[in-house]
């Protein structure tokens, strides 16, 4: 078992801005795609990053996301002695608290990190949409005897004020930070993954727990803390698809963009595969009308209408004389005779009456995005 | 069903016309429905039914049948309380009929039922397509203390059948007698399940290999009066797949919406060996009608009335209809397939046409390259 760095997991966050797609579900167990959810791409990058341990931190609404991470086997993470571990707040000595912060979520771990004595630790959020080979960031932070990497991407000059953007020289050492600023000096923006030497990490924790004035978030606190008291702080500049989920609109985009032919985010290339927690399910069943282009579906549904730019989950039935258009619908939703439905969201077991319709302007270029649930 | 253990038998094809697909599998694994294997629906019927011990009964084309079983985690039969057994089987000759209960499969594997501490055996063969809930022919066959109930269903149009159908004739609800021939029968015909006592079953065992005559069939008939012989009817959807030709009509027989919804839609469901794909891309220009797919395919063409398999790649303008595409294949741009079926990994490429008959498809063999 490879425990040489060990991957910790946010994945206790509401994700309030997903309105009602969180309401009895964490963020990282939103459906993506159709068959993934969101969390299955940070763990799909561990299993193909060969890291054997990794915690799941969770606190909010966790049902779901503990029934679906299971023993992990879904990402080979079910070793004997590793493997994924699910880590809720729990009660000590002194009483217990909930996490207050991305970094007292760790912080409360540290006897979990500390039994598998790792040189490293890897911290990852449950909401981005992403592939990343973990192993190569770590290399780099090897080789530049760092003792924080972050993950940064370029991003659009016009978007950068809603990034925490960093500034480096030309070794990727990090000299400044700019937490969404108004005017960024430059577009290279942090992707909420970290890589700590453990010793430094530990040590960093400890000190935070003792501020009262921090708030013990990663972003705000201790990264912050680690830069002013001169550590070694590098960017690991990465390059490819990766999407925060975090709002409505975001979410909805990134999974449109897997419909869109010239996106470089490929589901079905076999060498870095993206894995899920499977069930037995019946294949579609295309009925005599069905009327099917640019679409995505899973196993389970039926499909009797007409669907067009649209994504449908598992177990999903499509009813005769109906239409959808760029739409996203999610496990176990029926959409019934005659429903006409464009731009929205279906939540998980939805009825959509047969009198519905969902139209948006044709000239609404962005449209806004409804997210239906009952 | 804590006092009766499964047991799935192994049988072959009753004519050469599935060879084709059997070079490397047994007919318990020929894939089936976009994502199945026939032996899906016997052991699934079994654990829905409450059956936690069941033992499969191999050919000697093992590799099939335990890369698709596995550990029997799928069927939830790899827990503590529950397995599942790989037998191994017999080579079966048979010359003129075949012997729809070979005992010398049994003989083999007489420890499987020393071992088990139930009292009854639930034997059925893994090529029949049907949903079925053992519970209620096991209350009946407790019921009237049977030595053996015979599950029996009466003919109809649906069954197409070889002419080796077993008919049953009753006296009041007693069976008294097996016949080959439908005439001065009800119709009502053996549906390949059934229910023995152990004890009962280790007796004719044991008059087989004293007798030389392997076939169960022939045991119950000789011995009629003597055993106290019950059935139990199945009132559903059931067909055996033993040739090619019912192969293609019962695998088409999905594409009827009552028939894929009684076999997959109900409360019990048929489980199978999950594998990790994205979910079906259906591209610009595709157009599926009357179909079943499977998922981690990427679709292009036209589909109609057809049945495609997981993993399968399909390229713009091309044409599929009346045919079954089994798993990972690829299909170039501008094939047309009419009645053709492809086993696994086959590929075509650019400008083919292939067109079979209905009672006569086109079968190409795992891994063809045309």
């Amino acid at each position: 078992m490879n425990t040489e760095c060990v991957a910790m997991l946010l994945a206790g966050g509401q994700g309030s801005r997903l309105g009602s797609l969180t309401f009895n579900n964490a963020k990282p167990a939103v459906l993506f795609g159709g068959k993934y959810r969101i969390i299955d791409f940070p763990l799909s990058n561990c299993m193909n990053s060969d890291i054997d341990v990794v915690g799941v931190l969770t606190q909010y609404r966790p049902y779901i996301l503990n029934n679906y991470i299971g023993d992990g086997s879904a990402w080979a993470l079910d070793q004997v002695q590793g493997g994924v571990n699910i880590l809720p707040p729990y009660m000590g000595q002194k009483g217990g608290r909930w996490y207050s912060g991305t970094a007292d979520a760790i912080y409360q771990n540290l006897d979990f990190i500390d039994r598998f004595d790792p040189e490293y630790v890897l911290i990852l959020s449950g909401d981005h949409i992403y592939k990343m080979d973990y192993s190569k960031m770590l290399a780099f932070h090897k080789k530049q005897e760092a003792d924080l990497t972050i993950a940064v991407m370029d991003v659009p000059w016009e978007d950068a004020h809603r990034f925490g953007i960093v500034n480096t020289d030309e070794e990727h050492c990090i000299k400044e930070f700019q937490e969404k600023p108004e005017h960024p000096k430059s577009n290279k923006a942090s992707m909420g993954i970290y890589i700590f030497s453990w010793k430094e990490l530990k040590k960093a924790l400890l000190d935070d727990a003792g501020n009262r004035e921090s708030e013990h978030d990663f972003g705000h606190n201790v990264i912050p803390m680690l830069h002013e008291s001169g550590k070694r702080i590098y960017a690991y500049p990465y390059s490819g698809y990766w999407r925060d989920v975090g709002t409505v609109q975001s979410y909805y985009d990134a999974n449109m963009d897997l419909l869109d032919t010239n996106c470089d985010f490929d589901l079905s290339d076999r060498n870095f595969r993206i894995f899920s927690n499977n069930t037995s399910r019946h294949p579609q069943f295309i009925g005599p009308q069905a009327k099917i282009s640019n679409s995505l579906i899973c196993d389970g549904c039926i499909v009797f209408g007409k669907v067009e730019n649209s994504i449908l989950s598992h177990d999903v039935v499509i009813h005769r004389k109906t239409s959808l258009k760029n739409v996203i619908v999610h496990t176990g939703a029926i959409i019934e005779d005659g429903a006409i439905l464009e731009n929205c969201i279906v939540g998980a077991r939805a009825r959509i009456k047969g009198d519905a319709q969902y139209i948006t302007d044709p000239a609404d270029t962005t449209p806004e995005i409804h997210v239906i649930n009952n | 069903m804590k006092n009766a253990v499964g047991l799935i038998l192994n049988v072959d094809g009753e004519d050469d016309s599935l060879k084709g697909f059997l070079q490397h599998r047994s007919l318990s694994t020929l894939p089936f429905g976009g994502r199945y294997r026939l032996i899906d629906f016997t052991l699934s019927n079994m654990v829905n039914s409450g059956l936690s011990h069941i033992g499969v009964i191999g050919s000697h084309k093992y590799s099939s049948l335990v890369d698709h079983l596995g550990t029997g985690k799928e069927w939830s039969l790899s827990r503590k309380t529950q397995d599942l057994s790989i037998l191994s089987g017999s080579n079966n000759y048979h010359i003129g009929r075949l012997i729809k209960v070979n005992l010398r499969n049994l003989q083999n594997n007489r420890g499987f039922l020393d071992a088990t501490g139930a009292e009854h055996v639930l034997i059925a063969t893994p090529n029949l397509v049907t949903t079925f809930d053992f519970r209620n022919a096991y209350d009946i066959h407790l019921k009237n203390d049977s030595d053996i109930t015979l599950i029996f269903k009466k003919d109809d149009p649906l069954y197409h059948l070889k002419d080796n159908d077993l008919y049953l004739e009753f006296t009041k609800n007693r069976i008294s007698g097996l016949h080959y021939k439908r005439e001065h029968t009800t119709g009502h015909f053996f549906a390949e399940m059934f229910f023995v006592k152990k004890s009962i079953l280790e007796e004719l065992l044991d008059l087989s290999e004293r007798t030389g005559d392997w076939d169960l069939m022939d045991m119950i008939k000789y011995n009629i009066d003597t055993l106290r012989v019950f059935g139990a009817q199945h009132t559903g959807y059931i067909k055996r797949v033993n040739c090619l030709e019912n192969y293609m009509k019962t695998s088409m027989d999905l594409l009827e919406y009552d028939i894929m919804a009684e076999l997959f839609m109900g409360k019990n469901s048929i489980h199978t060996k999950i594998k990790d794909n994205h979910p079906t891309l259906y591209d610009d220009l595709a157009q599926v009608s009357n179909s079943i797919v499977g998922s981690g395919c990427i679709i292009d063409g036209t589909i109609n009335h057809s049945i495609i398999f997981r993993d399968t790649q399909m390229n713009v303008d091309s044409h599929i209809q009346n045919s079954i595409i089994m798993q990972r294949c690829e299909i170039g741009r501008n094939v047309n397939l009419n009645y053709v079926v492809m086993d696994k990994d086959t590929k075509i490429s650019d400008h083919t046409t292939l067109v079979g008959k209905p009672h006569a498809p086109i079968v190409l063999k795992k891994g063809t390259v045309i």
